[in-house]
């Protein structure tokens, strides 16, 4: 890897930290799921750096649709979405710092101490690309892409539901009254 | 020589597309009317609302105009010829649109205003909804192809083009297209005339200007890409490559104008309705269309 590749690496990763760090300072709601957008589309532009192409430009466009929906879901529920009202909204400081060092200490040690494998030198043609991506999902990620992609519907399901509920009691409540 | 010509007709389209926007609505041909409204936005004075989101109000129009024309440079404009031929082309076609409703968002948000908050909200439902089809039917040219390379789904398309051998693929992407650039009838999140202009409606001068372009780059790259998706990009007869470019995208954007001032404007609920309920499913069963024309 070249001098060059390596300083963009290190300005793009800042970059994210920076991000990251403003996700936690700002309270409102769609300025913090804007910067999460901005760093994880960063980190997309590192995988385009690391020439992995497809899973960076998929991480860039997940990343887009997943965030602007974060933020229509803050807005909702957040009772001080705009972060106008000088709302303090953290909770369970001492549980979310120790979580955080744990699992930032695992990454770490997870990262440093896994066999990469070696590093490919020659990138295969674009039909060779989509087959070994297609043997990849329908193979190895299904299991992980099925699990999370239904955990996510049925946990939007559920947040909706009882607000559909809520509306109809109260229709009823007015019909009588 | 070869990328003058093609920048000189990218710029022709923009200023045909301007004026085919307004014979749709005024029903009269006026080709110097563009200039004089580029012109006006210059002397236009900037209204800022108060208590604005410095950071999105400035960064909106440039991430949306920046984003329609990175799209451009995936797909192919003559024969063989693409300004940036990446291996996930058709991917990343979608990526760099996801990023058009962000810009939106950011507009509808930053003027602490409630009819472009309105639109910002609405344009994020509309394209989420329309995003869905438009994926699976470009999935569909991919399989058809073998290659996310942008120049290999034209090639495959040397026999027959997508729009006959994938005909429910090519519906689903023109009125997705229609929506994704929230062209009539799917014009509701700056819906003139019912919401002020929305997404829009506190955006004055310069910054105007910017999403003005930048809305009419994004008609073209539509039209472009469903040139290059369906019907067969720079293949055809006689003339060369760029001119049938030129001429099929002129064509696509006349009938989106043409077609979209046909419709009434749909609601909300029933745009939405309509895409989940029978776009993904026709979606979904294009692609096993394909999937068995494949095997055959």
């Amino acid at each position: 890897m070249n001098m060059v590749r390596l300083i963009i690496l290190a300005v793009l990763g800042l970059g994210a930290i920076w991000f990251a760090w403003r996700v936690f300072m700002t309270s409102s709601m769609v300025r913090s799921a804007l910067s999460l957008l901005a760093s994880m589309a960063i980190l997309g532009i590192i995988f385009l750096v690391l020439e992995a192409e497809f899973l960076g430009i998929l991480q860039i466009m997940m990343m887009a649709t997943e965030m602007s929906i974060m933020a229509i879901f803050m807005m909702m529920y957040m009772m001080d979405p705009g972060g106008m009202g000088n709302m303090d909204m953290s909770h369970q400081k001492k549980l979310s710092i120790g979580v955080g060092i744990f699992s930032g200490a695992t990454v770490i040690l997870l990262v440093a101490f896994s066999d990469w494998g070696r590093i490919a030198i020659q990138i295969p043609e674009a039909s060779k690309q989509n087959y070994d991506l297609g043997m990849e999902l329908m193979k190895r990620s299904m299991m992980i892409f099925e699990t999370a992609g239904t955990s996510i519907l049925v946990a939007m399901i559920a947040t909706v539901l009882p607000f559909k509920n809520r509306k109809k009691n109260n229709q009823k409540s007015t019909d009588n009254g | 020589m070869m990328w003058i010509i093609i920048l000189l007709l990218f710029l022709v389209s923009l200023h045909l597309i301007a004026v085919v926007e307004r014979w749709s609505i005024y029903k009269n041909w006026e080709f110097g009317h563009p200039f004089s409204v580029f012109m006006s936005h210059f002397v236009q004075e900037n209204v800022k609302p108060r208590k604005h989101d410095k950071t999105f109000y400035e960064t909106a129009p440039i991430l949306f105009i920046t984003v329609a024309v990175l799209t451009i440079g995936i797909l192919p404009l003559a024969d063989s010829l693409v300004i940036v031929n990446i291996a996930t082309g058709a991917l990343f076609f979608n990526a760099a649109l996801a990023y058009i409703m962000v810009a939106l968002l950011m507009a509808g948000w930053a003027p602490n205003g409630f009819y472009a908050m309105v639109g910002g909200w609405r344009f994020l439902g509309q394209l989420i909804a329309y995003s869905m089809p438009i994926v699976m039917a470009i999935t569909a040219t991919v399989m058809r192809a073998e290659s996310m390379n942008m120049l290999e789904v034209v090639r495959s398309q040397a026999d027959l083009w997508n729009i006959i051998y994938q005909p429910v693929g090519f519906v689903l992407f023109y009125v997705a297209s229609l929506a994704l650039a929230f062209l009539p009838p799917f014009d509701l999140p700056d819906a003139p005339g019912e919401l002020t202009g929305g997404v829009f409606a506190e955006f004055t001068g310069m910054r105007l200007l910017v999403f003005r372009i930048g809305r009419l780059i994004l008609i073209f790259t539509l039209s472009l890409a469903i040139t290059n998706f369906f019907l067969g990009g720079p293949l055809g007869p006689w003339l060369p490559g760029f001119v049938w470019v030129f001429l099929k995208t002129m064509m696509v954007v006349t009938s989106f104008f043409f077609a979209g001032r046909l419709m009434p404007r749909l609601r909300h609920d029933h745009i939405l309705e309509w895409s989940w309920k029978y776009g993904t499913p026709a979606a979904l069963f294009n692609i096993l269309w394909v999937g068995i024309l494949l095997l055959l």
